[in-house]
């Protein structure tokens, strides 16, 4: 009999890193999966394929990467790619990553995430930075213009609810709140994910449940992402309240963007967050602080990822702030722990108060406008049967608002750009974009110069149809009708 | 426990039931018994020679510096010698070789004993002149423990037993209840405690209602406590039963604690005259064919007891063999070594190669540490030698349960990597002072 010595103890738990991380795996492939998923379904089946292939890239590009290096390090490549986790990396980066960004820049920024964010660090476990929230932050600082023409035009013709919130100098009344959250489908439409965005960052929901699922198999803390989300929610919510946008607004900035996808995939990676209990309490209020610094002062899509890699850069420095015994130390701890989350959480507020609506004072005016005078025109019309509908493209300039609108005609659904004059509340320009009634009767409305009777136009003007393609104009003056109410904030 | 320090604690899966429910094995009368001359680090001066003929309960040995601690001889026959080698716990001691004649000749090592009508001091020689060592792993001085009883509240009997695998002491109260009682009670008077307690896990339910009803009508209490680990260790159990911390002794913290066996060993020197000369231990792990606890005699060899139990299950090669229980037992790398007082365990486990893989900072060994280090930190910093970083995250608090290596997700020794800052810090200190004194 042989007697081996082990320093003690030799009894382990059952829970494994490679468990850990094929747990993550799992939940991230489901992500995928659902995105290609809806994505199909809306935008149809090459959309959904495009989704895996640009997994697919990602993926090989990563194992790829790592095979290399380790092959030119003289290391046993099968044994270092299973341990280095790249695969992970790579399927965050293509889930936070736009649909329409190219193959080629997914590819290169996964190698420089894999090589510059993970390896030269000394790879797995020594990193800096998330990797993937490094690569994803040179796919859009580098690669801003590589992208596929067709997809953007067709899945990003309407702006992402981060890109129509920052139009909207990310803030609005509590009614334009309301309207701006139908805008994209309802609550219900936030939480399923009905509307273009990063591919995987959509689904509130199915995030929320690979979230649950990961605490469940205690592979991630639930520290870290519980105080960032209160976090954000707080002091969202503050600002919201006293700058008259509500409630809903706190909601909003929870469930969209990156914020649900970051906390549960990002910010619970071990290696590039602190160690401690404390220490990931700070970094969580800093990250959550951060993301809406710059959500609402940056021109950046989105805040998260940037908030990741800066609190990335500190996690040094937080380890070294709450060091010492837990428990012989618990109240210098605490105290660090509360004194900065409270200096971080007024400096938030405090670049919450400087918030400004966007023309907030003109559509008021143009409301009063349009209740002191009398309704008429298009404002009497009833134009249910048409079912327009407007999506905000862009209302960067309150002079120029323009919304993508369609609406039912004779047979067929048209659709029009419509640009208003939110100062005065009248029509700019009416162009029809898509014309779906009968041609050679309808398209009698959709002239230049029948579309000029437009111009000027308020919601109590009258507009007479176009001899002979009455269902089209109506179309027409639908989708104005709706735009001005739109731009009104009705 | 606070939202910002994680539970400190953890479940383990006991495998208590390879042993709990089968018969203590006391037929094993070894033909030799090897009595180790030390006593927590000191060594013990033999008080027999070598030809001496001596009795089940002779005294043979004592410790004599700043503790007194006597030996017994733990069955009859001749001293043959004095042999040098390696103990449970990995230091070199000498052992008196006591051949054993087989009679169990016994004399009755005290003179009989009334807890109840004696003062506190007489108690107090009572206990120290019975050589009663801490049992439950320390082998520390129980005398010692009680010598300034200043408001004491709580007087705690530990049952708690929360190294896995190990039924020891559970064996050992389901078979002495009664010299359990009479043992806390004479504790509990040394003590001069406003309170009394015993403390079990609980999910020993049997066990809590025998022991319920064995404590009917005395002051002494029995409380319960969550089935974690390292619940046992006195930090954790001072903590769970008062929510009170303290520096360094339990004292501080108004407590005073002793093992359920060393209670049970000195109800015993109390109602029969004797002392401690025999041991319940768990036999227990993968390896063995029978798991089961023995009742053997100090200084018993563990091979001895390994054979006496079956032996290891056919097609073992390579075994690590742990003198105690998995997380705090030392592995002794031959089966030599013999039972010492405070022996509870052996516990023999297939050597399983493991794969360690690179630390993810995950935090964990951070968030179930009972002294409330970070063990990943400290190995960190031991490997870039910065020694004032080392002490700041308070190494030495480190009592080396095991508990950041049991729950490590990448398999890393980190206990070990602790351990070696430790030793590094250690190293520095007597370097510094031999400097001083030049």
């Amino acid at each position: 009999m042989k007697f081996t010595y082990k320093p003690s103890p030799n009894y382990r738990n059952t829970q494994s890193t490679g468990g850990i991380m094929f747990d993550l795996t799992m939940c991230l492939c489901a992500v995928v999966l659902f995105s290609a998923v809806y994505y199909s379904i809306a935008y149809g089946f090459a959309y959904g394929l495009r989704v895996i292939l640009m997994t697919l890239v990602s993926l090989i590009a990563a194992i790829g990467t790592e095979a290399v290096y380790f092959r030119m390090r003289g290391r046993e490549v099968k044994k270092e790619i299973l341990h280095s986790y790249g695969w992970v990396t790579a399927l965050i980066l293509t889930l936070i990553t736009r649909l329409d960004v190219s193959y080629y820049a997914l590819f290169v920024g996964t190698v420089v995430a894999i090589i510059i964010g993970k390896l030269v660090f000394g790879g797995f476990g020594q990193n800096i930075f998330n990797p993937a929230a490094f690569g994803e932050a040179l796919i859009m600082n580098s690669f801003s213009a590589s992208k596929s023409a067709q997809v953007t035009a067709d899945v990003f013709s309407g702006a992402t609810p981060m890109a129509a919130m920052n139009s909207n100098n990310w803030i609005l009344s509590s009614s334009a709140m309301g309207n701006f959250i139908k805008g994209f489908g309802g609550w219900g439409g936030l939480l399923v994910g009905s509307y273009p965005s990063v591919i995987g960052g959509s689904c509130a929901l199915l995030i929320l449940l690979c979230g649950v699922y990961l605490l469940w198999r205690k592979d991630i803390d639930w520290h870290l992402s519980v105080t960032y989300l209160i976090t954000v929610f707080c002091v969202s919510l503050v600002v919201g309240l006293i700058k008259g946008a509500g409630i809903n607004y706190a909601i909003f900035n929870v469930i969209s963007g990156g914020v649900l996808f970051g906390t549960v995939f990002m910010m619970t990676d071990p290696v590039t967050t602190p160690i401690t209990i404390p220490g990931r309490m700070v970094f969580a209020v800093g990250c959550a602080a951060l993301t809406l610094i710059l959500r609402w002062k940056s021109n950046l899509p989105d805040g998260v990822l940037f908030s990741i890699l800066l609190m990335n850069m500190l996690t040094p420095a937080i380890d070294k702030l709450v060091d010492g015994n837990q428990i012989k130390n618990q109240v210098q701890i605490r105290r660090k722990v509360v004194y900065t989350s409270i200096v971080v959480i007024l400096a938030a507020l405090g670049v919450g108060m400087t918030l400004d609506k966007v023309a907030a004072e003109t559509p008021a005016s143009s409301d009063a406008a349009a209740e002191t005078s009398e309704p008429a025109g298009m404002a009497l019309e009833d134009f249910s049967a048409n079912e327009a509908g407007c999506r905000v493209y862009s209302n960067v300039d309150d002079t120029a608002y323009v919304y993508h609108c369609s609406a039912k005609g004779f047979e067929g659904t048209n659709k029009a750009t419509i640009t208003v004059d939110a100062t005065k509340g009248t029509i700019t320009s009416v162009e029809v974009t898509d014309f779906g009634d009968t041609t050679g009767v309808g398209d009698a409305a959709t002239t230049a110069d029948e579309l000029k009777r437009y111009e000027n136009a308020t919601i109590n003007s009258s507009i007479d149809a176009t001899a002979g393609a009455t269902y089209t104009s109506a179309s027409i003056r639908a989708m104005a009708a709706k735009a001005l109410n739109m731009a009104a904030g009705k | 426990m606070s939202i910002l320090t994680g539970p400190m604690n953890h479940h383990l899966d006991g495998h208590k039931e390879l042993t709990k429910h089968k018969d203590v094995l006391k037929t094993i009368d070894p033909d030799q018994v090897f009595i180790p001359l030390v006593n927590g680090n000191a060594p013990c001066n033999a008080l027999v020679s070598v030809g001496d003929e001596v009795k089940v309960g002779t005294k043979i040995a004592e410790r004599n510096d700043h503790f007194y601690v006597p030996l017994f001889s733990p069955v009859s026959g001749t001293v043959t010698g004095v042999e040098k080698f390696m103990t449970a716990s990995m230091g070199q001691a000498q052992h008196l070789v006591i051949q054993n004649d087989h009679k169990h000749e016994a004399v009755r090592a005290f003179a009989p004993f009334d807890y109840e009508t004696a003062s506190w001091e007489e108690l107090l020689d009572f206990v120290r002149n019975s050589g009663m060592v801490g049992l439950g792993g320390a082998g520390f001085p129980t005398y010692v423990k009680y010598l300034k009883p200043e408001n004491v509240e709580l007087f705690v009997v530990n049952a708690v037993e929360c190294e896995p695998y190990l039924t020891a002491d559970y064996k050992n109260i389901e078979e002495n209840i009664g010299l359990l009682k009479t043992g806390t009670l004479a504790l509990f008077k040394l003590s001069k405690a406003a309170k009394g307690c015993v403390a079990i896990k609980e999910d020993k339910v049997e066990q809590i209602e025998e022991l319920k009803k064995a404590f009917a009508g005395t002051p002494i209490e029995i409380r319960t406590v969550p089935d974690l680990y390292p619940m046992g260790w006195e930090r954790t159990l001072v903590y769970q039963l008062t929510k009170k911390r303290y520096d360094k002794l339990p004292i501080e913290a108004g407590c005073i604690l002793n093992n359920a066996s060393t209670a049970i060993a000195l109800g015993n020197a109390i109602d029969n005259g004797m002392p401690i000369t025999h041991k319940y231990v768990t036999v227990s792990g993968d390896a063995l064919n029978n798991p089961q606890n023995v009742y053997v005699p100090v200084g018993t060899r563990a091979s001895v007891i390994i054979d006496a139990v079956g032996g290891y299950k056919e097609g073992t090669e390579n075994v690590l063999l742990i003198a105690g229980g998995p997380m705090m037992g030392k592995a002794i790398p031959n089966d030599k070594f013999v039972i010492m007082p405070q022996s509870n365990g052996l516990t023999v486990l297939n050597n399983k190669p493991k794969e360690e893989v690179k630390c993810l900072r995950c935090g964990r060994c951070t968030e179930t540490c009972p002294s409330g280090l970070q063990p990943v930190r400290i190995a960190m910093s031991a490997a870039i030698f910065d020694e004032e970083e080392i002490m700041k995250l308070s190494v030495m608090d480190c009592i080396e349960c095991g508990m950041c290596t049991w729950i490590c997700p990448s398999k890393i020794d980190v206990t070990e990597n602790v351990r070696r800052a430790k030793n590094f810090v250690r190293t520095r200190m007597a370097i510094r002072a031999k400097e001083a004194k030049k």
